[in-house]
């Protein structure tokens, strides 16, 4: 290492006294050799270039102590040697990585007579913020502006002049592929380094900064190391480089670092507005010298976007994508589920009845009743989950659902949620406990404690089922409005007790988040099947357990003790709760429902049907509920049973995620209150209006 | 412009790259390089792929809603505390 580099200090010496064209007034000794250093972010074109003008001329090693290639080479023209080095890319000059520290090392260790950086056209942004770092070195830079075929297939349009003018460095347009622009390029450099550099435009730096570095520039005075420019170490040092900062603090002496300490810590943040300078720099530098096409950069996503991610179109198309659904539940799914019910549930209930006739009387009430007509009755709702997991799985593949979140979030965020919040109260469309357990991404613990709180709100799957199959019974053909109408009111609601609690747990803090939006694209048949066969799966799985063994002892305790449903257990708990249904007009047995669909939603189905539905006459749920209940009093009972506690598995979690009882207790006490509170609103204006009584 | 972008995220509200890259008249490219740059000195942080590492054990964790690979940023505690 030492020997190269002082091979190459030496270099310097022997140049300045050679391609005299007129420039030194010493007389040109021997051949004359130049040194370039080629550099640019990596796949520019950099070793395309370094081989056309090196050939077989070129070595390949290393950088000393390091695994990077480092390439060498010699380009002769005109009598003069231009020593060439290939540069490892880079996208930046921090010391992030090792190739970041070998570029600039080199640079300023080195000093190369000429820097050329080779610039990709077709993302040229991106390559003068490069240009913009190695400004702040001493060197004299050359701009070869490369891949101005890719940049002119895209339809961008660069202009080599303009940028030349407006950055006061040499600019050559190239396609080194095609070998074209080299030669100028070569030119270039050689005028470059007879003529010296010209007035170079480099980036901003606000006005107090200019302050405090020269300061820094005072403080550091004398104890920056050769070859180090004095004001780039003080620059490095108030972007916070770690590499410069520790290099001068093993050279000041305690008091000066003492100093320098304290300057940086009170500017810590002059990262932001040197690293900003840059981008503005950036900006100014391409304003005029590149043209984007507008018609040919705006996609088909883009265009779709403009609509879905529109602050209030967007929240329209989420609606009308939520009523999409549900059209699709009632046309296609509904029928299927009353078809079953009839024909499955019923005609087996019935057959086991009569097959069962001479066994004991509970035998074939325990299969008939608790096994068929609850869990039995809840596997019908097969068809429907199956559209919802199918609809969601296809949204979600399409790219959809992204949007979706994107523009819950706007609305959310309206509401004082915090941002990230959006994230697990998504996923409560499919189910709480994930929504509760995702609730871990947010990291303020108040924050976290609020999602938690208002994740219940969100209608899961298994509560929009019961909806989709209770309310074709009660509503008949308007059972889609009062759907779409249950989903608006539970997300009112979560908004309103979002911004309450918000503005009490939270203090009102805004947050805000980005977003990335993928490209919309075409489903894939597997991706969404498999989706819907793990959800679907899941749920009978859940059919299979949970909610069979509460059916069975739903259906235990409404013949027991005496064999009779209006003397059993459960109607003595339901009678209980009853002076509470009396205020929505709705009977016991719904009350009864009500509670076990903590155990889970979908008991609510099992239990009305255990008791209800699979009654002597062969009548299923669909006859006998219009029969108990009035219009405003089934939809009553339908806004309870979407705001009511959540199962049990989901409180469960927040048990475990809150680590508190108090907060889990609040939750439920909170959630039970505010269901029937709405719930007994809702009646209460319906008999006020004489709607549905 | 850095700063620029961050007074604009902690007014609140949720944007995409494409959003700020329209208003403050600059490439998505170029929003993506700020993006990252703030995420590396600390004023943004990634809070997507919340189920890549979090959801050890969620039921949903196979079939996430919002498990896709896309990225989400949000400000930091850091930012927040330098008035942002
Ligand atoms: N279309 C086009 N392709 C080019 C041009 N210049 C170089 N390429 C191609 O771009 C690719 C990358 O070129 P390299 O020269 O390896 O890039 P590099 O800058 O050395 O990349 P790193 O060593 O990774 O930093 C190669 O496939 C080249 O053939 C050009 O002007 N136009
Ligand atoms: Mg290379």
């Amino acid at each position: 290492m030492r020997n190269h580099d002082e091979a190459a200090r030496s270099v310097p010496s022997v140049l300045g006294a050679c391609c005299a064209d007129g420039s030194g007034p010493t007389q040109p000794v021997g051949p004359c050799t130049i040194r370039v250093a080629l550099v640019g972010q990596p796949n520019v074109g950099k070793s395309t270039v370094f081989n056309l003008l090196t050939g077989l001329n070129q070595h390949v090693g290393n950088w000393p102590g390091k695994t990077v290639e480092r390439k060498e080479g010699i380009h002769r023209c005109d009598g003069v040697d231009i020593q060439i080095v290939d540069l490892p890319g880079t996208y930046s000059l921090t010391a992030n990585s090792l190739e970041e520290r070998i570029t600039r090392d080199y640079i300023i260790h080195e000093r190369p007579d000429v820097v050329v950086m080779v610039a990709d056209a077709a993302s040229l942004e991106r390559n003068l913020y490069l240009l913009s770092e190695i400004l702040c070195l001493p060197a004299p830079v050359v701009l070869a502006l490369n891949m101005v075929d890719v940049a002119q297939q895209q339809g961008l349009g660069v202009e080599p002049h303009v940028l030349e003018a407006a950055l006061g460095l040499p600019v050559v347009p190239m396609v080194a592929s095609k070998n074209q622009g080299v030669r100028e390029l070569v030119d270039t450099v050689l005028r470059v380094y007879r003529e010296g550099p010209r007035g170079v435009c480099r980036p901003d730096i606000r006005e107090d900064h200019r302050e405090v570095l020269a300061e820094l520039v005072n403080l550091i005075a004398g104890s920056v190391p050769e070859p180090y420019p004095e004001d780039w170490v003080a620059l490095k040092m108030l972007e916070g480089d770690d590499e410069i900062t520790e290099m001068m603090r093993a050279r000041l002496t305690p008091e000066q670092w003492e100093q320098v300490h304290r300057v940086l810590m009170k500017h810590e943040d002059a990262i932001l507005a040197i690293a900003g300078g840059r981008y503005e720099w950036v900006r100014r530098m391409t304003r005029a010298a590149l043209t984007v096409p507008k018609a040919g950069q705006i996609t088909l996503t883009d265009r779709i976007d403009k609509v879905t991610t529109h602050p209030v179109w967007g929240l329209f198309v989420l609606l009308g994508v939520l009523g999409a659904i549900f059209w699709l539940t009632y046309t296609i799914g509904s029928p299927i589920q009353a078809f079953l019910d009839r024909y499955l549930i019923q005609a087996g209930a019935e057959w086991v009845r009569t097959a069962l006739a001479g066994a004991p009387w509970w035998i074939s009430g325990l299969l008939a009743d608790g096994v068929i007509g609850g869990a039995g009755m809840v596997l019908t709702f097969l068809p429907i989950l199956v559209i919802f997991f199918a609809v969601l799985g296809a949204l979600e593949d399409i790219g959809y659902m992204a949007r979706a979140a994107y523009v819950m979030d706007r609305f959310m965020h309206l509401m004082g949620l915090h941002g990230k919040s959006f994230l697990p109260l998504f996923l409560g469309f499919g189910c709480n406990v994930p929504a509760v357990m995702g609730a871990r991404i947010v990291d303020s613990p108040k924050a976290r404690l609020l999602t938690i709180l208002v994740a219940p709100l969100v209608p899961c799957t298994a509560r929009m089922a019961v909806v989709a199959v209770l309310a074709p019974i009660f509503f008949g053909a308007a059972a889609i409005w009062v759907s779409w109408g249950l989903i608006a009111l539970s997300l009112a609601v979560l908004a309103v007790v979002g911004i309450a609690l918000h503005e009490l747990v939270l203090g009102g803090e805004h947050v805000a988040f980005i977003m990335e939006l993928p490209l919309y694209h075409k489903p894939n048949a597997r991706t969404i099947g498999l989706s819907v066969w793990q959800r679907t799966m899941g749920f009978v799985r859940k059919a299979g357990t949970i909610i069979l063994i509460v059916s069975v002892v739903v259906w235990a305790l409404s013949v027991l003790p005496h064999g009779e449903v209006d003397t059993s257990i459960l109607a003595a708990v339901g009678r209980f709760l009853s002076p509470l249904g009396a205020l929505m007009g709705v009977g016991w047995q719904m009350m009864v429902a009500l509670l076990t669909s903590f155990v889970a939603k979908e008991n609510t189905i099992a239990t009305l049907s255990v008791l209800l539905g699979v009654g002597g006459e062969g009548a299923g749920l669909a006859q006998v509920l219009p029969t108990l209940l009035t219009p405003a009093s089934a939809l009553a009972f339908l806004v309870v049973q979407v705001l009511f506690i959540p199962c049990a598995a989901t409180v469960a979690t927040m048990r475990q995620e809150t680590g508190s009882w108090k907060w889990t207790a609040f939750s439920v006490a909170l959630l039970f209150i505010l269901s029937f509170a709405v719930g007994i609103g809702v009646y209460q204006l319906a008999l006020l209006t004489g709607w549905g009584v | 412009m850095l700063e620029k972008l961050l007074k604009r995220l902690a007014d609140g509200g949720a944007h995409t790259p494409e959003s700020l890259a329209r208003e403050l008249g600059v490439s998505r490219d170029m929003v993506e390089r700020m993006l990252a740059d703030l995420e590396r000195l600390g004023y943004l942080e990634a809070a997507g792929g919340a189920c890549e590492s979090k959801c050890a054990g969620c039921p949903s964790a196979a079939v996430c809603a919002v498990g896709t690979p896309q990225r989400v940023w949000a400000l930091t505690d850091k930012a927040r505390r330098k008035g942002f």
